[in-house]
């Protein structure tokens, strides 16, 4: 293992793992080149370099992309990947009041915390985990995105009952196309291009991106910027200090990100939407999330990025990629020759641990990289609307066509997000919708193949035993009772008043 | 933004310039300045390595640069539909995978039929497998035989969707076996941990799976009268037809001048030492077939799932 650190601390490996972190930046913040895009356009201009440097290149393009996409969020209210939904919910009421440095620094922090966390689990952690990650099947990724859905109680705003409808309409969405079992059409109007479902990616930025530039357009008269833009000095120490002084935050985010991350199938989104929920939850304060709070945008900032270097732990474990970035890693290690998983664990460890080691040493090179670009990205809420509006528009369509490369994700996205801006004066909120789009596609394969395995061994059996089953559902009885409850007691205080 | 445009700017130009680098002369005989290779399935899988492994050999027999584009989604349709209204030039061309080009077709509304592309040839081949974990209590096909027949429906199989799902079935009626079959859609990567961590009690797909993830899962029944040589002594079941066969290509109506070019680019590029060799060490048949050979398997194919 220590050999393995002198490789990836070794010049050709920080130079390499650096312009991977670089380019990571540039496809976190564009909306629609995801980590893995980015990493599969990387793959051929790696085949040059040794395996080392080539892997360690593309983990550093896949984790910093894990913080840049918060970039967006926070400043425009679009994700840049589907992993940074949950740091806009508090990070871009950061930036419209005026604190777009503190989002950032504190996303870009945390972002490299997280590496960290993640990349130490991978390089410690990596037997252990597994084994808790193969007692995930069909049932219990069922529950665990029954148990994701619960943070609608916090998202819905004034109404539950919209935002459960906004999460179901999002759901909804996300079930168009082949479905995953039966392999029947289901609402695909005979478009040839829906029988390949809604790209997660294209939907999320109707959602967010398109009311945000259309509210734009209606406000032009009133607002000229997005928001005022302060420097303060010194507002990097005390954000860290911010970040640092939560130790117990800290942890919590970091372990659900790196156990949904190892969860072949989930995730950094999920992992962020649980790891904001919770955050949530276990605050004494709550009165701040959703407005403001740098604890939404840091929860979500460290389990997402937590979640990468795991998802590379069922990859040198098993052979199995743990999320879709991670299969681009996979394949370009296959190229080579080399079998991931316990064969190449068993002839060639140094690789695995030096690969563990760049992870872990990308995260600090990303909070250098970002404290460096901070100033200059923030900036962007310096451009003025009329011309921010068509920019952000601009990026939007190139990004719901570069993820599939089809002009009809374009439509797609537009349609949703207008219907979005147009249901959103009634009370829904675009963040249920986002959710439903992320959850869908684990809930519904998982829940029917669950259905699938019960015809063999019993409802009961399938759903309701097992000891991960067991702890989801009860979890998801706390988090459902707990919001009915402070629900309640508000109303009641209202009433009173 | 000022910054990332920047970064844009160089990534641009140092993708331009690996373009120049590949790029070179076209030959007289290929008509475009560039091809572009659909890969219908997502990044990292299967057909995307194979797509890769390919395209240096592809680029050095056209002597054109290739270009790789992912068009994923409804178990490979939308890449394949999509290669369907492509012009027939010859400029582009797809990963082919049979059976799922065939069974895919069978959708309402896809607008294409498996006997309208223009195939260019089939490079790799593998052989259905039933897989167990490696606890698994069932050590041998007759274990898991026996096992089915005391408890009928009870054991349960994974299977990558609806092609699966008509293999399996297949493979039960020559058993004589009742089982609970569970389809997997996107890929088979979902399947393995499923299979490791024993939420279903077996799973069905290629020999090339089994030979990748021997190390979690153990092979006990191999498809067709030939041993795979990555899985030494799994018994075969001879009738038992479930083959996987991968190839290239073109949309309907493209010359078939054009097709016999690609064909010979790409018999060269799949000859190439090091591209057979990754394929035997990875549980594959190699094949080498000419335009005819081609279109005479993919008829008997087409004939096979005519139901």
């Amino acid at each position: 293992m220590f050999e393995a650190f002198f490789m990836a601390i070794s010049p050709t490996y920080l130079m390499y793992m650096t312009i991977g972190v670089l380019l990571g930046l540039v496809v976190g913040t564009l909306p629609g080149l995801t980590a893995t895009m980015g990493t599969a356009l990387l793959v051929p201009f790696t085949f040059g370099l040794p395996t080392g440097e080539g892997i360690a290149m593309l983990g550093g393009l896949y984790v910093c992309a894990m913080f840049s996409d918060a970039i967006p969020a926070c400043l425009v209210n679009t994700p840049g990947t589907p992993a940074a939904m949950a740091t806009g919910f508090d990070g871009h009421p950061m930036v419209k009041q005026g604190r777009g440095q503190e989002a950032i620094v504190a996303a870009c922090f945390s972002s490299a915390l997280g590496t960290i966390f993640g990349a130490a689990c991978y390089l410690l952690l990596a037997w252990p985990m597994v084994s808790v990650a193969l007692k995930f099947g069909p049932p219990q990724f069922f529950w665990l995105g029954v148990f994701a859905l619960t943070i609608i109680g916090s998202l819905a705003g004034k109404s539950i009952l919209k935002g459960l409808a906004g999460a179901a309409i999002g759901i909804i969405i996300s079930c168009i196309g082949i479905s995953h079992a039966a392999e029947v059409n289901r609402f695909t109007l005979n478009i040839p291009e829906l029988r390949g479902g809604v790209s997660l990616v294209a939907a999320l930025i109707g959602v967010f991106a398109v009311p945000q530039v259309l509210s734009m357009i209606l406000n032009l008269r009133k607002e000229e910027y997005v928001a005022e833009y302060k420097p303060e000095k010194g507002v990097i120490l005390k954000t860290i200090i911010k970040v640092i002084s939560a130790p117990i935050h800290f942890l919590r985010s970091g372990v659900i990100g790196a156990f949904i991350g190892i969860l072949p199938g989930a995730g950094s989104p999920i992992a962020a939407i649980v790891s904001y929920n919770e955050a949530l939850r276990w605050s004494r304060d709550k009165s701040q999330y959703g407005k403001g709070d740098v604890r939404g945008v840091t929860a979500s900032e460290i389990a997402n990025n937590a979640a990468a270097p795991a998802a590379m732990i069922p990859l040198v474990t098993l052979g199995v990629p743990g999320s879709a970035p991670a299969a681009v890693i996979a394949g370009a290690l296959m190229l080579r020759g080399l079998n991931p998983g316990p064969e190449l664990f068993g002839t060639n460890a140094t690789l695995v641990y030096s690969f563990g080691w760049s992870l872990l040493i990308a995260g600090i090179v990303v909070f250098f990289i970002g404290m460096l670009a901070t100033p200059i990205l923030v900036r962007i809420i310096k451009i003025p609307l009329r011309l921010l509006a068509p920019l952000i528009m601009f990026l939007a369509i190139i990004g719901a066509y570069a993820i599939r490369n089809n002009v009809f994700d374009v439509y797609l996205m537009l349609v949703i997000g207008l219907f979005v801006f147009l249901i959103r004066p009634l009370g829904f909120h675009p963040g249920p919708i986002g959710l439903g789009f992320i959850l869908g596609p684990i809930i519904e394969p998982s829940l029917v193949q669950a259905l699938y395995i019960s015809h063999a061994v019993g409802v009961q059996r399938v759903f309701f035993s097992g000891s991960v089953s067991i702890i989801l559902i009860s979890l998801s009885i706390i988090s459902v009772s707990a919001v009915a409850i402070s629900r309640y007691r508000s109303r009641k205080k209202i009433d009173a008043t | 933004m000022k910054f990332s445009y920047l970064l844009k700017g160089i990534t641009a130009s140092v993708f331009g310039a690996a373009m120049l680098l590949t790029g070179g002369t076209a030959q007289a005989d290929y008509p475009c300045k560039e091809a572009t290779f659909i890969v219908p399935y997502s990044p990292g899988g299967g057909s995307d390595q194979m797509a890769r492994r390919l395209v240096p050999g592809l680029e050095e027999a056209l002597g054109v640069g290739v270009n790789i584009v992912y068009k994923t989604g409804g178990g490979g349709a939308v890449g394949f539909s999509e290669l369907h209204r492509s012009a027939p030039d010859g400029c582009t061309f797809s990963n082919t995978v049979v059976p799922n080009v065939i069974i895919s077709s069978k959708g309402e509304g896809v607008g294409y039929k498996p006997g309208d592309f223009e195939y260019i040839g089939m490079t790799e081949s593998s052989a259905g497998t039933l897989m167990v974990p490696k606890d698994s209590k069932y050590k041998t096909i007759e274990d898991f035989i026996a096992a089915a027949n005391e408890n009928p429906g009870m054991l349960t199989v994974a299977g990558t969707g609806g092609s699966g799902l008509s293999r399996w079935n297949q493979l039960e009626s020559v058993l004589g076996i009742e089982t609970t079959y569970v389809p997997v859609g996107g890929g088979v990567g979902k399947m393995i941990p499923m299979l490791a961590g024993s939420h279903v009690d077996g799973a069905a797909t290629g020999a090339n799976h089994a030979t990748k993830h021997k190390g979690i899962v153990d092979a006990i029944l191999v498809a067709g009268p030939n041993e795979v040589p990555t899985l030494p002594g799994v018994p075969n079941e001879p009738d038992w037809n479930y083959v996987i066969t991968w190839g290239l290509m073109a949309p309907p109506g493209t010359p078939s001048d054009i097709v016999a070019t690609l064909n010979a680019a790409l018999r060269s590029a799949a000859s190439d030492p090091a591209v057979q060799d990754a394929l035997t060490k990875g549980g594959y048949v190699t094949h080498d077939m000419s335009v005819a050979d081609v279109n005479a398997f993919m008829d008997a194919e087409i004939a096979k799932y005519a139901d």
